[in-house]
């Protein structure tokens, strides 16, 4: 501590209420509230919840009363997360406009936001501030409703002098002493406050309370205080690299005994202060003219959370518990550099069956004999760099950014699916590349991913199969009709990798989309790539997608296309199989060839075998992947794939970067 | 491009057995019902207006569980006249309450009930609709939610998916900052296996959910059940915590079966649900 620690008796704590009060800021902090601690609003010191304590256990919580007269007895505090991140905001809102309402437009809300003051935050909750702030304002791509509540917040930290039996901080390194980040920190002894300033606005405020600076017995004192609270709260977690223990262990026998008693309520997820997880809600009028798109708080133990066209990538409890918890320690550090849990141990305290991750993480991950631990510091904030990409191009916030385009040709491909060609005056989605996606909006549905099949200067073509109501609703836009598109998103295939190697593309059903403009490129500029084989599949002859454009690309072409369905008719007379019996070995492809795979996920492992059989490398064999998206910049968490986000980091990944992720169901 | 004017669907309002409670939501939605009827034409709701139909329907609302053999023969005629058939609540989703007789023996029932129980031709079980026909929508609820309504009528309108979140109560309670009742004061909660579309109603104002949305498919009933035990519920009461609205819905029914109460009615010396 500093020379600018001082003392403020408890009696004048009401001066610091005043002084964050001024300038017009809201006070939040812990009331008693219905029998439990909740946030509520501060007007006098007399608000706070003092003289209580919250024992907590696993799968329980109660409010005591303290022994003592303690403002901030309590332990474990209120959920903040909703101050800066509300359950529910309103986001943007789309409108059908002109006479014939084929006009759309999509704006985004600004975010109603007022000054606010969080006094009584612990180490662990201001820590979740600070990775919410990494995960949503930190990134290329920001949120801009919480980057404006962050930025309208000043935050009053008290550290810990009394741990509860579910409190983990010191293990996770995330407190009981303030970290970096807080604006005033607060200390409190029997007769008051070590207060220290913290920040050049935090100074401010200590400074306009007139107080004596605390002599060094106090602040031993404090200092001792929290001290003690860290070894309580430390050693709780496996000794070592944890972390990668749990990553590599997706098929331990323990998730099943997990999800025996797990009830996949999504409490956990909505009471951790990190669990950023959202989804759009439409609230629309009955007309369908005007839209408003909520962002809401949503699990990845909901039922929906990871469902795309015809499938649920996690459908079971055994799965959804494994991807929060490995997230939570696992993959967290490697997407964001810092630890996603803060050891606050609310998940352990609000789980209606009480399920303690120490416990899961110890059956799971535990450390083999012998294995030293490692400082909590390592898998503490500001560690190692994520892994960001570079955020797209004309997209800087999530949610919002759409640009309009109209529908100026639309063709019927198959019985489902439709091309439609949209003229687009935003350039910075003339720069699409080949395997790159667009949210498409429409007033009072959500927006879908959609990838571009077709590139121009100034017009994308999109291929949609009306696959659910929103994409349904596109294939039947007419000439006239306007979209608002968000993008362009996503890695792009690496086509330029493949100059001076042979290729092979390898596409099924819906999957040819996107592999059309890696042939556009590869036609363009012919010269630069070797012999290229494609090959593709649909269900049946009638379902191929661009039938007679491929048919057209085998006869004119030096290509080597190959085709084949599920179920022939009388019309086909070429192959009937699956796709990968179009990849035996060919002295033509050089081992050094270079694949582009897109189809449904079931083909994706079979057809990587065949590639690999034929002596391609993974890091030269790419494939594009669907999960559900919502927001398409990695912020939403609908398509986490293990470490990776298959909106930011993909959808485009060799199979070297997928590792053995797509040889786990539900991963 | 020409805007294409359809006439307004045609929407009938029907019951089986049930209390009409989810057909009076139709009428409580206040603010927004003028505007619902100049875009539905509801030629069919007995509850509200005299005028009557046959169908077709393009949109049938059926409330209430199939209770009688006439029920039955009824919705299957309704289905053959609807284009999009909507169960709404409990009893029409789940069997509703009336469905505990469906683990008891129920002549004995009967005649525990009724003087004279021949009178009451009934049969053995009340039933969900989807028992019998194919149920193109389900509203959940004892009654159903106003806001789950309107976004259905919404739905209908726009063309697209009704936004019916496949999520427990939980969620509700979390986002609405309401500390949970079986965490903190070991209330017998069924909310964490229950399905979402109430807000959170019981939660909010300190009391357990009851179920009445119905278990979520695949619910882990049982790990909650023994939570309740646990918790020092005597296991029966904790069996009986699920035999309620909805307590005829898999997978409620098994941990519901055998916990159904069997008592003695006081008048008439049998053996009554």
């Amino acid at each position: 501590m500093t020379a600018d620690t001082r003392f403020l008796p408890r009696e004048s704590l009401g001066r610091l209420v005043a002084a964050l009060k001024a300038g017009g800021r809201t006070v939040l902090g812990p009331v008693v509230a219905d029998g439990a601690l909740g946030l509520g609003q501060i007007d006098t010191p007399a608000d706070l919840a003092a003289g209580v304590v919250v024992a907590t256990a696993p799968g329980r919580v109660r409010l005591e009363a303290a022994s003592g007269q303690r403002t901030f007895a309590h332990r474990a505090g209120p959920s903040w997360k909703s101050a800066l991140f509300p359950p529910r905001v309103d986001r943007l809102v789309a409108r059908r406009d002109g006479e014939d309402r084929s006009g759309v437009s999509i704006e985004p809300l600004a975010p109603a936001v007022a000054p606010v003051a969080l006094l009584g935050l612990r180490a662990c909750d201001q820590a979740a501030i600070a990775v919410q702030d990494r995960v949503l304002a930190e990134g290329p791509v920001t949120d801009a409703d919480y980057v404006a509540r962050r930025a309208a917040a000043l935050l009053v930290v008290v550290e810990c002098t009394a741990a509860g039996s579910t409190c983990f901080c010191g293990s996770t390194g995330t407190g009981p002493a303030a970290g970096p980040g807080a604006d005033v920190v607060l200390t409190e002894l029997e007769d008051g406050f070590v207060v220290r300033p913290a920040s050049p606005a935090g100074r401010e405020i200590v400074d306009a309370l007139g107080l004596e600076p605390a002599d060094d017995q106090l602040v031993d004192r404090a200092r001792t205080a929290v001290e003690d609270v860290r070894r309580v709260t430390s050693g709780q977690l496996p000794a070592g690299d944890f972390a990668a223990r749990l990553v590599a262990s997706p098929e331990h026998p323990r998730w099943a005994a997990v999800a025996e008693r797990c009830l996949s309520c999504t409490s956990c997820t909505l009471v951790c202060p990190t669990c950023f997880c959202t989804g759009a809600v439409q609230k629309t009028d009955l007309d369908g003219r005007v839209s408003v798109v909520e962002r809401e708080w949503q699990s990845c133990f909901g039922g929906d959370y990871a469902r795309v066209a015809g499938w649920n990538v996690r459908s079971g409890t055994r799965e959804r518990y494994r991807q929060w918890l490995t997230h939570k320690f696992g993959t967290w550090p490697e997407q964001f550099g810092t630890t996603g849990c803060v050891g606050c141990g609310r998940c352990i305290a609000w789980c209606p069956v009480g399920i303690d991750v120490r416990e899961v993480l110890a059956g799971i991950a535990g450390a083999p004999a012998g294995e030293a631990p490692v400082a909590p510091a390592a898998t503490a904030l500001a560690a190692a760099p994520a892994r960001w990409q570079p955020g797209p191009a004309g997209v800087t916030s999530a949610w919002e950014s759409f640009s309009r385009a109209e529908v100026v040709e639309r063709r019927s491909e198959t019985g489902d699916t439709t091309t439609l060609t949209l003229a687009v005056d935003d350039e910075a989605l003339w720069a699409t590349r080949p395997g790159q996606f667009v949210m498409v909006g429409q007033p009072g549905f959500p927006a879908p991913p959609i990838s571009v099949s077709r590139i121009h200067e100034g017009r994308l073509a999109l291929t949609i199969r009306a696959a659910g109501a929103a994409t349904t609703a596109l294939t039947r836009l007419p000439v006239g009709a306007e979209v608002g598109l968000r993008g362009p998103l996503g890695r792009p295939w690496p086509v330029d990798d493949a100059a001076g190697h042979d290729v092979v593309i390898v596409g099924g059903g819906i999957g040819v989309a996107p592999l059309r403009p890696v042939i556009d490129a590869i036609r363009r500029d012919r010269g630069r790539f070797g012999d290229v084989r494609v090959a593709l599949g649909a269900r049946t002859p009638a379902d191929r997608l661009f039938g007679d454009e491929v048919d057209r690309l085998g006869r004119e072409t030096d290509f080597d296309v190959r085709q084949t369905v599920d179920r022939g008719d009388a019309t086909w007379n070429g192959e009937v199989g699956l796709v990968v019996r179009l990849l035996a070995p060919d002295e033509r492809i050089t081992p050094d060839a270079v694949a582009f795979l897109c189809g449904p996920e079931r083909m994706i492992p079979p057809a990587a075998a065949a590639l690999q059989r034929m002596g391609l490398a993974r890091e030269h064999i790419w494939v594009s992947l669907e999960r559900t998206m919502q927001c398409g910049v990695g912020l939403c968490g609908h398509c986490q794939l293990g470490s990776l986000f298959v909106c930011r980091d993909g959808p485009v990944f060799s199979l070297a970067e997928l590792g053995d992720r797509l040889e786990h169901e539900g991963l | 491009m020409a805007a294409i004017v359809l006439p307004p669907p045609r929407v009938g309002v029907v019951k089986f057995a049930s209390c009409d409670g989810c057909q009076l939501t139709l009428l409580d939605l206040e603010n927004e019902l003028l505007e619902v009827a100049e875009r539905f034409e509801i030629v069919e709701f007995p509850e509200a207006t005299s005028r009557r139909s046959a169908g077709p329907f393009d949109v049938l609302f059926v409330e209430g569980s199939v209770s009688t053999q006439e029920q039955l023969e009824e919705l299957r005629a309704l289905r053959n006249r609807t284009r999009l058939l909507v169960a709404i609540g409990a009893c029409a989703t789940a069997g509703g309450i009336q469905a505990l007789r469906n683990y008891l023996d129920q002549p004995r029932v009967a005649a525990a009930v009724y003087p004279e129980p021949a009178w009451a031709a009934s049969l053995p079980t009340a039933t969900p609709l989807s028992d019998h026909v194919k149920v193109d929508l389900e509203l959940r609820g004892c009654p159903i939610d106003r806001g789950q309504l309107l976004e259905l009528l919404t739905a209908l309108r726009v063309g697209r998916r009704p936004q019916l979140p496949d999520e427990s109560v939980c969620g509700a309670c979390k986002r609405r900052g309401v500390a949970c009742v079986l965490v903190s004061r070991d209330l017998p909660c069924l909310g964490p296996v229950t399905a979402a579309g109430c807000g959170a109603i019981c939660p909010a104002f300190g009391r357990a959910c009851y179920g009445c949305f119905g278990p979520l498919p695949g619910a882990n009933v049982a790990a909650l059940s023994r939570q309740f035990v646990e918790r020092g519920m005597p296991a029966d009461d904790a069996g009986r915590a699920f035999a309620l609205f909805t307590s005829w819905a898999q997978p409620t029914r098994t941990t519901a079966a055998g916990s159904v109460p069997v008592t003695t009615h006081p008048d008439r010396g049998q053996e009554v649900a």
